[in-house]
């Protein structure tokens, strides 16, 4: 019984000294996901802006006209996250007007509307949770002109439902799944947007924004004209250039021109980047700080928990040697050495720190991850930057990111072998000091001890 | 003259309690020979359990010479003295010390534990061992199944496992019952028949006392008399009133129905 409580005590501080190296684990590897996603989140934008570097992205507001990064290759329209506010149009002439400047091979008008509806949403960051209030859906209005369509992809590609929107099509939507799922309707049902009936012809998976997936509903431009009462207005061009060579010439033209419109090509995408990549970089280099603070205290919880491993084998094994005092001494005088003796005692203090290294592995496979949260300081990654506005998305890394750092904190069969051994280590040298009391015991004094 | 086995000369022991000094032993000289069959008589406090301690090396003496089966275990250190007590000694406690973890057969196996014998040589001298202190089928058995006489015959067993020069006991009756003492004391006789094993038994009791060939009194440090018992009679199996032949186990001579 006693030897029960005693394994069982031993084993919770063994788990502790499993768990904390587990919860460590956890956490490089995070950050080396994180790195890694990363790192190929940022070449695949990098090729992306290469491919589309004839292209002038031409915003009627700041927030607009940043590059997005989804792998996907969908349009590049992304929601203002300025929801709604300050939604600007020109006239369409305008598309016309630059459609003549030299070297534009063609221009490719867009309406963007945010729905007058909007939805509250919580938001899980690393900070604390906050509320997030957001229109319901975007309108995008594209023209849908069969040339555009085929070179330009202004449509989404990952459709999972139905079809893409054709030339001629009206009164048609292409819907992002999340819209239809909280509408609950489907391919060939009818959904009313600003107050006007259409009909879904597909339904598209949606890209994330950061934490935030987009809800766009992707239309005939005239439709949406029509609907939000913007006849013959746009709220984007993107413009293609023959050649390289005649986006600058073009991006100076249009600048000069039309002071209204906010004008990227791609070499402001790709400082843009950079300026992305600065800011994740610094990112990474903080959540590495913060790793070797843990590590450190870590490393003090660690040499505590050996400790009192250690403690608790060397007062049990003292305790046991002073009751076998009798058998100790009949062990010597029926021809034990002291050698004997000390072998003994020590192989018993090993079984009993193996035994509990059992129970601390049991313990600690299924507790390694509450242990961990526990004992270790929590890293926040994203100390001061959200990353919903580069529209960043880091897959699985992101996820891993957005909870609590330990929760994948989980035992490898490594770890599970060196358990064993520290086991056997911190056993041994428990007791040896008792066993060396035991070897000590004189025999004839050892008779007189009841 | 006969082959002595232990001989002590001279042999003291102090205790020393603080600043004050207590003798324990003044002065032993004894010599028990080859064979013999001797019991040490004492009150309680003149010393018996510490002069055998001392015989058995079990404590060193602080003064004297003491010869065990040719060896001067006098002077020897610790890191010598457990081989003269596993190969040399046989002892056999009042309470029997047996452990409690182990059965009656690996209770008996446990001295010769540091020996070169093989696993297999040792469990079957065990058996034979239990058997010769009559408890065969009974090896398998934990000391708190058996009753305490069992118990000390499987302490004497195990005091016989490495074939001992000498076999000490202390008290080995004391925590016995009448009939077992007689039990026990006439199997420590049959041993020193039938095996030759020289057996030296520490006792206050002077029935069980009796029982022994030799029986020296013990007094305040000292062997101050010395005493026949019957059992050196018994011995030669020849009763002493009418020369008839007896056998050991028994109560009355056959021929004329004396008592022995």
């Amino acid at each position: 019984m006693r030897a029960f409580l005693v394994i069982i005590a031993l084993g919770f501080s063994m788990a502790i000294m499993i768990s904390i190296p587990a919860g460590i684990i956890a956490n490089q590897k995070s950050t080396q996901n994180l790195t890694e996603n990363f790192n190929s989140t940022i070449s695949n934008m990098e090729e992306e802006i290469n491919k589309a570097s004839t292209l002038i992205e031409c915003s009627t507001s700041s927030g607009q006209g940043m590059f997005s990064g989804s792998p996907s290759g969908g349009p590049s329209g992304m929601p203002n996250f300025g929801f709604g506010q300050g939604e600007v149009f020109i006239n369409e002439t305008v598309g016309d007007e630059i459609r003549s400047i030299t070297g534009v091979k063609d221009v490719v008008p867009f309406l963007e509307k945010s729905s007058e509806e909007n939805t509250s949403e919580t938001m899980d960051t690393p900070r604390g949770s906050f509320t997030i209030s957001r229109p319901l859906y975007t309108i995008i209005g594209v023209c849908l002109n069969s040339t555009f369509i085929d070179d330009y992809s202004i449509l989404p590609t990952n459709i999972t439902a139905g079809g893409a929107l054709q030339e001629g099509d009206s009164r048609v939507v292409l819907m992002s799944s999340n819209l239809t799922d909280y509408y609950g309707v489907g391919v060939g049902d009818k959904v009313e947007i600003y107050g006007e009936s259409f009909t879904i012809v597909g339904i598209y998976e949606p890209t994330s924004q950061g934490r935030m997936e987009t809800r766009e509903v992707y239309m005939n431009i005239s439709d949406a004209q029509t609907i939000t009462d913007n006849a013959g207005n746009v709220s984007r061009l993107d413009i293609y250039a023959e050649d390289v060579s005649n986006v600058d010439g073009i991006a100076e033209v249009i600048n000069a021109a039309y002071s209204e419109l906010y004008v990227t090509t791609y070499k402001d995408r790709l400082t843009n980047l950079e300026n992305m990549q600065e800011m994740y970089t610094q990112t990474l280099n903080n959540a590495e700080s913060t790793l070797s603070q843990t590590q450190a205290t870590a490393t003090q919880e660690i040499i505590v928990a050996v400790a009192a491993t250690s403690l608790i084998v060397l007062f049990v094994m003292l305790y046991t040697v002073r009751e076998r005092t009798k058998e100790i001494g009949t062990l010597k005088a029926i021809g034990f050495s002291s050698w004997n003796v000390m072998s003994q005692f020590l192989l018993e203090g090993i079984l009993i720190s193996l035994m509990a290294a059992v129970v601390g592995i049991a313990i600690g496979s299924i507790g390694a991850p509450f242990l961990s949260s526990l004992l270790l300081p929590h890293i926040s990654l994203f100390g001061g930057s959200s990353s919903g506005r580069f529209g960043l998305s880091f897959g699985s890394a992101n996820s891993g990111m957005t909870g609590s750092q330990a929760a994948s904190a989980t035992l490898d069969p490594q770890l599970v072998l060196l358990a064993f051994g520290a086991a056997v280590l911190l056993g041994a040298l428990g007791s040896l000091y008792p066993a060396w009391r035991a070897a000590r015991i004189r025999p004839a004094e050892a008779m007189r001890y009841e | 003259m006969s082959e002595f086995i232990l001989k002590t000369e001279k042999l003291t022991k102090v205790y020393a309690m603080g600043k004050r000094k207590i003798p324990a032993l003044s002065g032993v000289d004894l010599q028990v020979n080859k064979g013999e069959f001797v019991a040490i008589m004492g009150p309680s406090g003149s010393g018996k359990t510490t002069l055998l301690n001392v015989l058995g090396c079990l404590d060193t003496p602080t003064g004297g010479m003491m010869i065990l089966n040719g060896i001067d275990v006098t002077k020897l250190p610790e890191k010598k003295l457990y081989r003269i007590r596993r190969d040399e000694i046989g002892f056999i406690f009042q309470t029997f010390n047996l452990l409690p973890y182990l059965n009656a057969a690996e209770n008996v196996e446990l001295p010769m534990e540091g020996t070169k014998k093989p696993k297999v040589e040792r469990r079957k001298r065990a058996r034979e061992l239990l058997g010769m202190v009559g408890l065969s089928g009974r090896e398998a058995h934990r000391p708190q199944r058996l009753s305490a006489g069992e118990q000390q015959r499987v302490a004497i067993a195990r005091a016989l496992a490495n074939d001992p020069a000498i076999v000490l006991a202390d008290e080995p009756t004391g925590n016995l019952d009448t009939e077992n003492k007689y039990e026990i004391v006439r199997l420590l006789g049959r041993l020193n028949i039938d095996q030759g094993t020289t057996i030296v038994m520490v006792t206050h009791d002077s029935q069980i006392a009796s029982h022994t060939e030799r029986i020296l009194f013990l007094n305040d440090g000292k062997i101050t008399r010395e005493k026949q018992g019957f059992h050196l009679v018994k011995k030669k199996l020849m009763c002493p009133y009418c020369g008839g032949r007896i056998q050991l186990s028994d109560v009355r001579c056959p021929s004329c129905r004396k008592r022995l």
